[in-house]
């Protein structure tokens, strides 16, 4: 079982794991100071995945110049995130855990796909210092955040650390 | 000087230098390239001239779209080869250039940057290992060149973040 609490206020751990190139990354260092949309799921070969991560996709246009990012974990190899991402038209970050090191300790394992061993689809807004502002669960598609549902999450993230730019 | 150590690079058309008064044209570069423990014999790609007039605002597509490539694909071709990547701003708004700089100059034919001003490859040791930018951000923080910089925190800082440029 999950060893930390998932909730909104709760501090999410620090992962630590290698991203879509192979390299070590850890997730305080991706986020870089920045608001965080973080990401988990069961992998390339999931239609609902294929279909969601269509979407981030086009909402990277929007992070790109807004000082927001997105990263992806899933239990994919580092080199197959690196072909589904080049497919997708995604620049922001995939997180490989395919040595399924975080599942349990995030108590967020897939349990009815007994072949691929997945992550259970699911969604974290965080803040820079990588405080849950909002969980979402996606086992059921529509569990998971609209875009707006996003745009909304990342407004209310940067109001709170950053009154000096006067968001209304 | 930046928070994070010191930015200046020169070019010269041929060779880089940090020094002080150093010849050529002077650029800022991410500071975070000059950070750490240089690596020696690396290969840059510098696409940048030395002429004052070869520069173009940041917020121009062509090098919005650089550094979208780079995020997308320059730096994942790159693999192991990679060292790090920054831009070379000439002030708050104009961008000079950019310097990859890899263990092997295999896929510089490939630099998304060189769309922008031609490349010239120069062997150095002026460049220390840097993680890639996770991406997707493209925009710059407080006038550090691309992809440094970041907000202050708000503990840090007693305020809510940096100037947007």
């Amino acid at each position: 079982m999950g060893s930390v609490a998932l909730r909104a206020g709760e501090p999410f751990p620090d992962l630590d794991l290698p991203d879509h190139v192979g390299r070590q990354r850890r997730l305080s260092e991706v986020s870089g100071g920045d608001p965080l949309a973080l990401f988990f799921c069961r992998g390339w070969w999931c239609p609902k995945e294929q279909r969601y991560l269509r979407e981030l996709a086009r909402i990277q246009d929007e992070f790109e110049v807004a000082y927001s990012r997105i990263v992806v974990v899933s239990v994919d190899p580092s080199e197959v995130q690196a072909a589904f991402r080049a497919g997708l038209g995604a620049r922001f970050t995939f997180f490989s855990d395919a040595e399924r090191r975080w599942l349990d300790e995030l108590d967020l394992r897939e349990t009815t796909d007994t072949v691929h061993d997945p992550y259970l689809p699911s969604a974290f807004t965080l803040f820079p210092d990588l405080r849950i502002h909002r969980a979402y669960t996606g086992y059921w598609f529509w569990g998971r955040p609209t875009m707006e549902e996003l745009r909304q999450d990342m407004r209310a993230i940067t109001m709170a650390i950053r009154p000096d730019w006067r968001l209304m | 000087m930046t928070a994070e150590g010191p930015s200046r690079v020169f070019f010269d058309g041929q060779r880089l230098s940090t020094d002080r008064g150093g010849s050529g044209r002077r650029f800022r570069a991410d500071p975070r390239c000059f950070a750490g423990a240089p690596v020696r014999d690396a290969y840059a790609h510098v696409c940048a001239l030395v002429y004052e007039e070869a520069k173009l605002p940041f917020d121009t597509p062509e090098v919005q779209q650089a550094r979208r490539d780079a995020l997308a694909w320059w730096i994942p071709l790159l693999g192991d080869a990679f060292i790090c990547l920054t831009t070379l701003a000439v002030d708050s708004v104009n961008y000079g250039g950019a310097v990859t700089v890899t263990t092997t100059p295999s896929f510089f034919d490939e630099d998304p940057f060189a769309r922008l001003f031609p490349g010239t490859v120069v062997r150095t040791d002026l460049f220390s290992a840097v993680l890639p930018p996770p991406g997707p951000v493209v925009e710059r923080y407080r006038g550090v060149a691309w992809p440094g910089g970041r907000h202050p925190s708000k503990e840090g800082s007693g305020r809510g973040g940096g100037t947007p440029v």
